[in-house]
């Protein structure tokens, strides 16, 4: 009786302590899948990270997230260049002046009017800290940015430029801010609040737990169907997998790093379960193993093994099996529907045979009893480098481990984080590693900017013999205002990278949405790191 | 016991300098320029010399590394760890949220751990030996030496999609701490409770239960004297566990979504925003000599003989 007692009051104790430590206010962000009767008009979507500072002319904001806020003057579509901000834009005939003629009634969310005065701002906001934005190439290149009247602007470039409508239509940073979110009349310190021009408002953010976009109701566009789109944090995939089967969350996408936080088993589950429906975009990027041809005492540094490693790899299983069949083999760094990229390549087969003929006609003999070729008493063994985050990389890294065995060359993986796989890019402390290109919208420019910049593949392709050439070919196209010798000079270059093996293609990635099944109107932007949320609707 | 006290706050401060200059030192033992770093986090993706010249003088990284760390510590005293890389604000809005919110799941813990872990330790105290004792215990070594992750994902599926009883996520009721707090408190009640219970078998042997029970003292009367000394013994384990909870909720809070500090601080190691770990560090060494102190001190006023021992 008397234990009983002390039990009894332990387990009170515990309760009130539970009571005590917790603060109110119940909230269930998405409903129910299940629920019928009335048409749903919210989306729920489960996050790894948080939105982060949502300063659009900065790069730590979550990029769907900035997508749904901030608009560009001009949008980047299948069909080519369209209008956004601006309805209409005249190029001068030597290349150096863009007028654009903006789109009249827009406001921003604070109510702020869209005008030319505000768009110049904003240029000018981007442009005095350009330091912070070399990798888009059109910084280095404004010269001068005014408003001629109340709704026309333009744009002077030091020299003609060819792809700046492209990089105007991108993500970040030529977006636009309500002039009264700026601090010091810039943005580069930060900024007091987060109002874009787009279809939806930053209603609520409450660090690492959720963010809430409003419809904006007055978007020159028409207000979205979905009034509410909520971006929750959930860091482990497990957690999500399984509020995904409550209905905790609803929606689901492919993230900014090319992760799915949930594994395609996992998808066909839900797929399954009738509450779900998986869309996949066309393909957006190639995922690829990159080789360190810079890396001193490496074996990655010969051409030969860097061969042998791709034709080593077998990308129809890998594409059917580990990917059910989601997504396809790539041959090249950039399948054929990439501008400028379709010239006719050759693939290199998966063949063991020939693989093993490779290392073996370049020195590397099978040595020890483990069958592990060496080569001057240095063995074939490779590091390579995955996220350790990612569903299906390690598996890959496996089964790529497997195939490699067979010819001698040793792998050893290393699963990591992807900013720690980011600093290896960087400082060049790698064998292979796991990457994938920057996708359609940027490419092939943006892609091949990064072969020449130490922050991205400098070290990779530093270690090939016509490096130098590569890099001035690399300079030379951008500035080159001709169309003819562009798509001479990125032939070259692609065919260099191609015949030196360094960037080896696995499979074409894409988006994937895990949406409520009824969900309509999910499609997708020419980027890999948006979603056009403003087009859905539940039926 | 004054003088003690005087004596154990001071023994605090030096150890407190040194993990301020490890917290700030080890920024500088990357490989990588720490303006290079700065700039990683901040997810510019062309970094070129001249950025990172740039950014070294906006940091002052071009200081003497002495002046860089004074001014630092002379900041931090005053609760300005200065501003985070990523989130450009404050540290101490990113830093203060969190760690109230892993203290709210730590102090519940604590509490369900000591109410579970007296339960628990009583009972098998007194049925030393017995199926009831035997059975806890075996129960609580299966559940001690399952993995934490697997443990939720397990509840979390049963509970919350499978009943449908408890959110499987998120800090937004009540109902949250229930999954990540039974986590918690059965990884460490399970240890804990048997301090209790071998303690309180030891004091059950002294002599002055059975001169008690020989004098006719009611049997309830006995167990509460008998618990009184068996917690002395465990008030500094439980002073050390709520340090201890508060730096290794990491598992828990990833899981749960739960926005403390255990995520925040893994977001800022995967992203290397130096000012937030090294405030992180520097409060959770602070939080662990506090409670070092306090329970030692708490110790010696119970047992007058610990005073002398410093």
């Amino acid at each position: 009786m008397r234990q009983r007692s002390v039990i009894g009051l332990a387990a009170l104790a515990m309760v009130m302590a539970l009571l005590a430590g917790c603060s109110g206010g119940e909230k269930n962000h998405a409903e129910a899948p299940s629920d019928k009767g009335k048409v749903r008009t919210e989306l729920t979507y489960a996050a790894a990270k948080d939105i982060n500072d949502m300063n659009p002319h900065l790069y730590t904001g979550s990029m769907p997230a900035q997508g749904m806020v901030y608009e560009s003057l001009v949008e980047n579509t299948p069909d080519g260049i369209k209008p956004l901000l601006a309805e209409s834009w005249d190029i001068s005939e030597d290349g150096k002046t863009y007028t654009f003629h903006l789109r009249q009634g827009v406001t921003f969310h604070d109510g702020e009017p869209f005008d030319a005065e505000a768009a110049v701002k904003n240029i000018e906001a981007v442009q005095s800290n350009a330091a912070k934005h070399s990798w888009i190439q059109l910084s280095t290149k404004i010269a001068d940015v005014e408003a001629t009247d109340e709704h026309t602007v333009r744009l002077t470039l030091t020299e003609p430029y060819y792809p700046t409508l492209l990089e105007l239509a991108m993500t970040r940073p030529y977006v636009f801010l309500s002039p009264r979110d700026f601090v010091d009349g810039g943005t580069k310190d930060g900024v007091k609040g987060y109002h874009g021009t787009g279809p939806y408002k930053l209603a609520e953010h409450q660090t690492d737990r959720y963010a809430v976009f409003e419809a904006n109701e007055s978007y020159w566009g028409g207000a979205p169907k979905i009034a509410k789109v909520t971006a929750k944090v959930l860091p482990a995939g497990e957690t999500t997998f399984l509020a995904l089967q409550k209905g905790e969350v609803d929606f689901l996408f492919t993230d900014d790093r090319g992760t799915d936080s949930i594994d395609v088993e996992a998808m066909r589950r839900l797929e399954d379960s009738g509450d779900y429906r998986i869309v996949r975009s066309d393909p957006m990027n190639t995922k690829m193993i990159v080789a360190n041809s810079g890396k001193q005492g490496s074996p990655a540094q010969e051409t030969a093994v860097r061969e042998a490693l791709w034709q080593s790899i077998d990308r129809e299983t890998i594409g059917k099996q580990i990917m059910s069949g989601t997504e396809t083999p790539a041959e090249t760094l950039f399948s054929t529907n990439v501008n400028y990229a379709d010239i006719g390549l050759k693939p290199r087969d998966f063949d063991l045979d020939q693989a093993e003929k490779k290392l073996e006609d370049a020195g590397w003999k099978p040595s020890g009893g483990d069958g592990i070729r060496a080569k001057d008493g240095t063995p074939l063994v490779l590091k390579l480098y995955y996220d350790a985050n990612s569903a299906s990389q390690k598996t890959e890294a496996e089964f790529i481990q497997s195939t490699a065995r067979q010819i001698g060359m040793k792998l050893e993986l290393v699963g990591e984080e992807s900013s720690s796989i980011a600093s290896r890019r960087s400082s060049g402390d790698y064998d292979l590693l796991f990457n994938q290109t920057w996708g359609l919208a940027y490419d092939p420019q943006s892609t091949i900017a990064a072969f020449a910049s130490e922050s991205s593949y400098y070290h990779a392709t530093s270690g090939i013999a016509s490096a130098a050439e590569l890099y001035r070919k690399i300079d030379e196209v951008t500035a080159s205002a001709n169309e003819e010798t562009r798509k001479v000079l990125y032939k070259d270059i692609l065919t260099i990278v191609h015949d030196e093996a360094i960037f080896i293609p696995l499979t074409n990635g894409s988006v994937t949405v895990v949406a409520p099944s009824d969900l309509q109107g999910v499609s997708f932007k020419q980027t890999q790191f948006e979603l056009p949320f403003e087009k859905m609707y539940f039926e | 016991m004054g003088a003690y006290i005087v004596r154990r706050a001071l023994i605090a401060i030096p150890l407190l300098a040194m993990i301020s200059f490890a917290a700030f030192v080890f920024q500088h033992l990357s490989p990588l320029d720490p303006a290079e770093v700065v700039l990683h986090s901040q997810g510019v993706p062309k970094i070129t010399d001249e950025l990172i010249a740039e950014t070294r003088a906006e940091l002052g990284m071009d200081r003497p590394f002495l002046i860089r760390y004074l001014d630092w510590l002379v900041s931090c005293l005053q609760l300005d760890f200065g501003k985070s890389y990523v989130a450009n604000q404050p540290v101490w809005s990113l830093l203060g949220p969190a760690l109230l919110n892993t203290l709210k799941l730590t102090l519940v813990s604590v509490a369900a751990i000591l109410a579970l872990s007296v339960a628990l330790g009583v009972a098998c105290a007194l049925k030393a030996g017995r199926w009831l004792d035997k059975s806890i215990r075996g129960l609580s070594f299966v559940l001690t030496s399952a993995p934490s992750y697997w443990l939720a994902a397990l509840m979390v599926w049963y509970f919350s999609v499978k009943l449908d009883l408890l959110p499987t996520s998120g800090m937004d009721s009540a109902r949250s701490y229930v999954l990540p707090v039974a986590v918690i408190a059965i990884g460490y009640a399970g240890i804990y409770f048997r301090v209790i219970r071998s303690s309180m078998l030891g004091n059950l042997n002294e002599d002055y239960v059975l001169y008690g029970r020989a004098c006719g003292l009611p049997e309830s009367t006995l167990v509460r004297r008998v618990l009184k000394n068996s917690l002395q013994v465990a008030i500094s384990i439980f002073g050390m566990a709520i340090p201890t909870i508060l730096g290794s909720t990491v598992v828990v809070e990833n899981l749960f979504a739960w926005p403390g500090l255990g995520t925040l601080s893994v977001r800022s190691v995967l992203s290397r925003d130096f000012p937030v770990i090294q405030a992180y560090v520097l409060v959770l060494a602070a939080a662990f000599v506090l409670f070092n102190a306090v329970s030692d001190i708490a110790s010696a006023a119970v047992n007058p003989k610990l005073r002398n021992d410093l």
